[in-house]
Formats: structure tokens, sequence, C-alpha cells
């Protein structure tokens, strides 16, 4: 969990985008770590979110998730 | 093993937690609605709510009179809320452009769905919906709840929220329209404590399961469909309220195939109740509707003199697939051939009734876009046993949700990953073997092209031996 969870990380850190979709994060870590199944990779996007070091962005239809503090910092 | 709530459900009584009194509700006289002004000179607006319909907009100047009339302490948001929103409504109207901002970071802790956020650009000229965020509440089954209950959801909603309900959006959550950030936190904590409600879908998650009434009150549902909304509701929560699917995903149960929520049209995975047996026929019954003594559709025509009923013409000729037929005055069903329409059994409710081997259709990959038109799920598993806690259906969710995040593009539907990768590798990802219904042309390539597994006892072929002797 906590090599997945520095994986994300270090994806969102060097992503020159600020927002990603979750099959961008899963492609990411299996680079890394290539037996990372979907869900522990779920499982540790979601600890990130709980410890506020990622966020969600929703548009209503799609949602993806963010590093917080870059990007779109406020709520709006 | 189903799901069994931590706590009881308690039965709400809003007399015990009401925020507004009797005299707060009915806060105005029709004088005084009759002559309510909008604090912004709104004249499209006034014009929409002409006509024989009922207007959103009489609902509004209700609901702005209502809260100008409401003291201070009464309202966590703007009293103005309702009349910004018309004034910038009109002002979409004169600029032919929207003045919403959609999405955003806001939510409730943990959870990826059921908030969507939105602002306006017009903040300094309507201050009062510089937020004006949506909350997606999940529907009781069916949509059966107590006048209690919805009060109790309204108080909530006009206290810390602008009042504005939309009952119900497409996937039928309670969509509550209009409330600051800093409200969503006390009202998810008032739903989940109190009101013992949670937030619907938004967003790429497993939306807000729907169900039809289902045997509460209809005789001809197969299946429980509230059951099965409601395990299956609780069984995926994760994927209900974290999302990290390519794109929305909807389940919807409809419990025979008349079809009243509309699953075939508008759900990723559509559960259709059914059955495997023969339509229960009671033939004194047949001879009933013949004769005139019951109604036709329950009498559901019987505004308008259609003449004697006439089963030929209105029951046997109907039949899409010709399998009725009068013999020494009885009906007779070839029910192999029965395509489920219903149409016999909602003209003869008395005389005919669905069989009582009931179980399930699973259908894949409807959805209803709105430029590319839509589209409907495909019949994929005509028969399952559909009994709790849906082990075998959870089972098959599964494999949908191994494939489909795997290989499905960023915002493609079910539907479309279908459509891109083709029904067979559908079936191959499910391990069921196709069906000849499934097929809707003959092949326009003769040409097939066999696999050594597919064919028994495979083949040898040195592919270098066999290109020295046939060059490229």
């Amino acid at each position: 969990m906590d090599e997945i969870k520095e994986a994300i990380l270090a994806f969102a850190e060097k992503s020159k985008k600020s927002k990603f979709y979750f099959n961008d994060i899963q492609k990411a870590v299996q680079k890394v770590i290539p037996d990372a199944k979907a869900r522990p990779i779920k499982k540790a996007a979601t600890a990130l979110i709980n410890e506020e070091k990622l966020i969600y962005f929703s548009t209503g239809s799609s949602t993806m998730y963010g590093l917080k503090g870059r990007g779109q910092t406020e709520d709006h | 093993m189903a799901f069994e709530p931590n706590e009881e459900q308690k039965v709400l009584k809003y007399d015990e937690l009401r925020i507004y009194s009797d005299e707060e509700l009915n806060n105005y006289t029709d004088e005084e609605l009759k002559e309510f002004k909008c604090k912004h000179d709104i004249p499209d607006m006034d014009e929409l709510e002409k006509g024989p319909w009922p207007s959103f907009v009489a609902d509004c100047k209700r609901e702005a009179l209502h809260r100008r009339n409401l003291a201070d302490d009464r309202m966590m948001i703007d009293r103005d809320v309702v009349e910004d929103m018309l004034g910038q409504l009109q002002v979409s109207f004169d600029e032919g452009e929207t003045h919403w901002k959609h999405g955003g970071i806001v939510g409730v802790f943990g959870y990826g769905g059921g908030v969507i956020g939105r602002y306006s650009d017009l903040q300094e000229r309507f201050p009062s919906i510089a937020h004006f965020h949506t909350m997606r509440i999940n529907q009781p089954a069916s949509k059966f709840y107590s006048s209690d209950y919805l009060r109790c959801v309204c108080d909530l909603w006009e206290y810390r929220g602008s009042g504005l309900m939309n009952l119900h959006g497409s996937t039928g959550d309670i969509i509550c329209i209009g409330t600051f950030t800093e409200q969503l936190e006390p009202i998810f904590y008032e739903l989940g404590h109190v009101l013992q409600q949670d937030l619907g879908g938004s967003g790429s998650n497993l939306r807000t399961p729907a169900c039809c009434i289902g045997k509460a009150r209809c005789e001809w549902s197969c299946i429980d469909t509230q059951a099965m909304c409601y395990e299956l509701t609780h069984y995926y929560q994760d994927e209900l309220h974290r999302p990290a699917f390519p794109y929305k995903f909807k389940f919807k149960f409809d419990g025979c195939p008349n079809g009243c929520v509309a699953s075939i049209a508008r759900s990723d995975m559509s559960f259709i109740g059914t059955w495997k047996d023969d339509i229960r026929i009671d033939q004194e019954a047949v001879q009933a509707y013949i004769g005139g003594e019951f109604a036709p559709n329950a009498g559901a025509h019987a505004g308008k003199d259609w003449g004697k009923f006439d089963i030929e013409k209105e029951v046997v000729n109907l039949c899409p697939t010709n399998c009725m037929w009068m013999e020494d005055g009885k009906l007779m069903i070839d029910n192999k051939e029965c395509t489920r329409c219903m149409h016999c059994i909602n003209t003869m409710p008395r005389a005919l009734k669905p069989g009582v081997e009931t179980g399930v259709s699973i259908l894949f990959g409807a959805k209803a876009p709105i430029l590319d038109g839509a589209q409907m799920s495909l019949l994929t598993i005509p028969f399952m046993k559909c009994e709790p806690p849906y082990d075998n259906i959870k089972e098959v969710v599964e494999k949908i949700w191994e494939w489909w995040p795997e290989e499905g593009k960023n915002r493609e539907r079910l539907g479309e990953l279908i459509q891109r990768q083709g029904v067979a590798k559908l079936l191959k990802v499910l391990g069921i073997p196709p069906m000849p219904q499934m097929v809707t042309e003959p092949r326009s390539n003769p040409y097939i092209f066999w696999k050594e597994e597919d064919v028994p006892g495979g083949w040898d072929r040195d592919i270098n031996d066999y290109r020295s002797r046939h060059a490229i």
C-alpha cells in the first residue's frame, strides 16, 4: 500500500497536468509496480484522499484526481 | 451474505424533527403572491410563467416570497438566492449564454460524488448565488417515502440551502439545487446521522441504483426489485462514493418487461424480471373479457367508447411473434416463441399472468447521450436466478468491472466499449456462448479465421517452412 501511495504521489508531482483520470494513475503506478492491480491502487488513492494529499475534482459527469494545493487550490 | 444495517432504521417523525413552524411554512397570502415583484427585472421569466403548463418560475416566485417573509436567523444562506437565480437566468436569456461555471473540488469528506459544484460568473451582481452547488440524495427504493420524511428533507434544504429541489433527477435522486460550500458538511451530517439518508452518485462512479415499484405494489413483478436495489446499493458503496471508473455506470431494476424505470434504455447494466415457464392462463377470465364482463387494460382506456372487446384484433393479432391463437374458444400460446412484450398480459390482467419460475434477464450497454442518440442495452443473459444475497449477479457485475475499467477509455461508457471491441469480446469476458438473436445481420466478410484453440486437436504448422515454399 505505502509503495503504491508513493508511486501515485510521485506521478502526481511530476505530471504536467494538475488533474488526471484514475486510468492515468493506474497506468503510472503499473509502470513502477507492474503487478499492482486496480483495486489496491484505488484503495491507495482513497487513502491519499482521506489523508488530504489528493483531492477529487468533479465536473458532475466525470471525476478526476488532483494533488492538493496544485492547480485549483480554492473551492472555485 | 446480504447487507444488514448496523442500526435499526428509525421512523422519522416530522413533529420531532421539524425546523419550521406551520406559521413560518405558510407565511404569505395569495394576494401577496399576486403582487410579488422579483427584485430583478425578469420579463422573459414572467413570459415563461404564462401558458397552460405549470411553470418552475411560478414555483420559484412562491419560494422567493416565502424566503422574504422568513426571519433572518431562519436561513443559513442568503434570502435572495432564488431571486438572484431568476435574475441571472434573465441575463442568460438576454445574452444567449450561460453564466454558470460547473464543477470543482467541492464535496463532503471522503466522498467523490453526490455534490456537484456550481458557481455564478456574475458574483458581484448576484452575490446570493456565488455558490450554487447541487446535492444528490439517494432516493429510497422505488421512491417510497412518507410525507414526514419528505418534510424533514424539505425543512433541512430550506434552512441550509435555497429551498429549490427537483424530485426526481433522471437517475432518481432527490436533487437539492443551490447551496454554499460551508453548508455541505452540516447537511451531510444531518442527512446521515438524523435522517439516516445517504448521498447519491455523481461523476465517474456507480450512480444511484434505481428500481420500479416491484413486488411492493405490482402483481407482475417477477423479482423483488427493492430488495435487489437495496442490496447492491449497500454492497457496492465503495463504487458509489469513491470514483475510479472511466465514466458513469448505472444499474436499474425493472420487475417485469413493462420496464417502468426504462432500464433497457437508461442503464449500463439493466436487470429485467422475467419468467422461464409458461404464461398462466385463466380460460374463464378470457371468456369474461370476450363477453365484456371485464374491461380490457383494467379499464385504463374506459374514457372513450372503443366498441366491443375483440380478442383477435386487440390481442391475438397484435402479438409480435404470432405465438397466440384461439382454438375451440380457448386462448392458446406457444410460449417458446414469446418475447415478453407484455401486451397480452397488460390487456387482460385477470386472465393472463407471468409464469411462476421467475428470475432476471441481464442486458448491457444502454445510454442516453445528448449528441449521438440513444443506445438500447443488449440482451446478453436471458435468464438468471435472482435471490438474496444475489451472489450469482454480483459475480457478473464484477466480471464487467474487471474489463471495462481496464480497457475502457476515459469517458467511454460500457455500451461504447462493447461497440468498439465487439459483442464477441463481451461474451468472452462473461464466459457465455453467443445466441443467434445477438446477430443483427449476416456477416459481410465471408472468411472465418480460426484460432488453433478453436479447432479440436489444433494443428501443427511451421510458418518458416511454409514461407520457404510460398514467397510473399
